[in-house]
């Protein structure tokens, strides 16, 4: 018999009572897994390292209002712009309204220069840059896209729209592979099918995506932008891409605090739980924690071996838990992720994941050392007297 | 002679007991429960304290094999002068010296009955192949070789207990200090622990220090000391 062997059997002891404290464990640690995985994917949405050097123009008044293209000009011409794109959510849908992903009317002729890090731009051959700009009814697609849906280049999309009352029928010119899979989760096309198809967005457009040269030039562009249009028809509101999309991550509410007022809920809970079972488990065993004494344990080594049947319990139900968590992030990546591309990277990290290992064990830990403490210290004659 | 002080046969005391004393508080109330003990017991001896309840008998017990401290007196057991040595040094003094038999044999339910003998030697240096070897022994001592793979509850009274004189012996200790080891037993099964008990001291020269009510047990033994309100009464030469 080994060291480990005896404090698995230990813990076996109750098997009814190990099998009920490993499963609330399981349940704590996958529910605060997620928890925080979905904040980290929230995090990266507003965290995006590529997003540092490109601003959104959009309308004061909101992202339904639309700007004129000719603001195009003006935006082109400060000299911290590097490039701009006119981008339009279209909101299309692809055979079925359920098969829905994120789909674009954008500028073909910056999109390449603007998102370039997002297309992999450096893997692209210029020819297959060529080719998109040359079919003006074709679209290029992400990877993760094309394959969740089996396309290929050269086959046929027809998109039925949601927003606008065009179908457009687009032909595949390039498949793209990115760095993060949630950015390879959308669709662009040319802007000009819009405009055709829908005559009151000719020259309009809802944003702008603007590149700059320096990030540190920012600040003062955007000032000087919604100066510029300040008192027109289509005042703008200018700012960075992370707070663009920080704007939509609000429209969920404070999701941050309610999530980390729900994992300290759970973990608190979870304490309290362990500790009792702990508590009541090695106040059961007075007896034999004095008859091990008796025969030469010290009251330390006792107090370690309880201490190693807790961070077990803690760190088996933690090992289950997040191997849980990880089954339900693939799940989730494949459910949602094509309807909403940033749950395209949701995953369970191994930051998250070695949280949530370090406060079980710490959860372990301070459950069971308190009631190991106090029967380690208690005398050995007064366990022994608990016996029968 | 101390009026406590008795003979127990001469030769080279093994336990050596110089004015013990031993009162528990309850609040600011001294509850004194042995005086004055003088007492020394010789290697290879086997005595039956014996006494009403509250006489001290297993307090008496408790001191000698170092799970508990005297509030007064000196106690030499094996050599060491107990008082000297922390809690640490004590457990490990322990398990080198004194096996232990209890009323309820008190064995871990969820570890065979082999896993019980062995537990004493995951505290020795031995590996895992000697330490087999000495659980085997201890079990074919005792005559449950063939239960050795069995949990205590599918074990009789007898035999636990008798898979609690294997781990008692296991680690080879000096003294073995048995606590009503036959109280939870049947008349049969009582006797064949006591016998058992009588070889480990006939033959292999364990020193037996053993608290009991019954007489029939106490009869196992060489020498009775009888304890009364704290004190040593009187010592009795077993004559078989």
């Amino acid at each position: 018999m080994r060291w480990l062997a005896l404090i698995w059997k230990s813990l076996l002891r109750s098997r009814r009572r190990t099998l009920l404290i490993v499963g609330s464990l399981v349940l704590s640690v996958f529910t605060v897994a997620v928890l925080q995985s979905l904040l980290t994917t929230l995090d990266s949405i507003t965290s995006n390292p590529n997003s540092g050097n490109r601003l959104a123009v959009r309308h004061k008044s909101g992202i339904t209002q639309m700007l004129p293209r000719s603001y195009e000009t003006f935006l082109r011409q400060q000299p911290e712009v590097e490039t701009v794109c006119s981008l339009q959510w279209f909101g299309g849908y692809y055979q079925d309204p359920r098969n829905f992903f994120a789909n674009f009317a954008s500028d073909e002729t910056t999109i390449f220069q603007t998102f370039r890090e997002e297309f992999g731009l450096a893997n692209l051959t210029e020819a297959q840059v060529k080719e998109y700009l040359r079919d003006g009814a074709g679209c290029i697609v992400g990877e993760s896209l094309a394959l969740k849906n089996g396309w290929k280049v050269g086959d046929v999309v027809p998109l039925t729209g949601t927003i606008f009352p065009i179908n457009p029928r687009l032909t595949i010119r390039l498949i793209f592979k990115s760095s993060r899979p949630s950015d390879e989760n959308v669709l662009h096309f040319h802007y000009k099918v819009l405009e055709e198809g829908v005559p009151r967005m000719k020259g309009l457009t809802g944003a702008f995506w603007v590149r700059v040269h320096r990030p540190e030039d920012i600040p003062r562009l955007i000032e000087r932008v919604d100066r510029h249009f300040a008192n027109s028809a289509y005042e703008t509101l200018t700012e960075t891409e992370s707070a663009f999309n920080l704007a939509f991550v609000k429209m969920l509410g404070n999701i941050s605090a309610i999530i980390q007022g729900i994992t300290i809920a759970v973990v608190l809970a979870i304490l309290i739980v362990t500790a009792n079972t702990m508590g009541t488990a090695i106040r059961e065993r007075g007896a034999e924690i004095a008859v091990f004494r008796a025969m030469g344990f010290s009251a330390s080594r006792v107090l370690s071996l309880l201490l190693a049947e807790g961070v077990l319990l803690v760190g088996l139900g933690a090992a289950l838990g997040l191997l849980l968590a990880q089954a339900a992030a693939g799940g989730v990546r494949s459910a949602m992720g094509a309807v909403m591309p940033f749950f395209a990277d949701f995953e369970i990290t191994s930051a998250t994941a070695l949280l949530c290992l370090a406060g079980a064990l710490a959860v372990g830990l301070l459950s069971t050392f308190i009631p190991a403490y106090a029967a380690t210290r208690r005398p050995i004659t007064e366990g022994l007297r608990s016996v029968g | 002679m101390n009026a406590n002080r008795f003979d127990l046969g001469g030769g080279e005391p093994i336990i050596t007991l110089r004015g013990i004393a031993k009162s528990y508080w309850r609040e600011a109330l001294e509850i004194p429960v042995l005086q004055g003990i003088d007492l020394e017991i010789p290697i290879g001896s086997y005595v039956a304290l014996m006494g009403p309840s509250g006489s001290g008998k297993t307090t008496l017990l408790n001191l000698v094999a170092g799970i508990d401290r005297p509030t007064g007196g000196t106690l030499e057991v094996c050599g060491h002068e107990l008082n000297d040595l922390d809690d640490d040094e004590l457990a490990a003094w322990r398990n080198a010296h004194v096996g232990f038999i209890f009323q309820n044999y008190n064995l871990v339910p969820v570890l065979t009955a082999f896993e019980n003998v062995e537990l004493p030697l995951l505290l020795t240096s031995l590996g895992r192949r000697a330490r087999r070897e000495r659980v085997a022994e201890a079990l074919a001592l005792v005559n449950l070789t063939d239960k050795q793979w069995n949990y205590p509850r599918q074990l009789s009274g007898g035999q636990e207990q008798r898979v609690a004189i294997a781990r008692a012996i296991v680690t080879d200790p000096d003294i073995l200090v048995a606590d009503e080891p036959t109280g939870a037993l049947d008349a049969k099964n009582a006797e064949e622990v006591l016998g058992l008990m009588g070889r480990l001291n006939a033959d292999m020269g364990k020193t037996i220090v053993m608290v009991t009510h019954d007489p029939k047990a106490a009869h196992h033994a060489r020498h009775q000391i009888h304890l009364e309100k704290g004190v040593l009464d009187r010592a009795v030469e077993v004559n078989r």
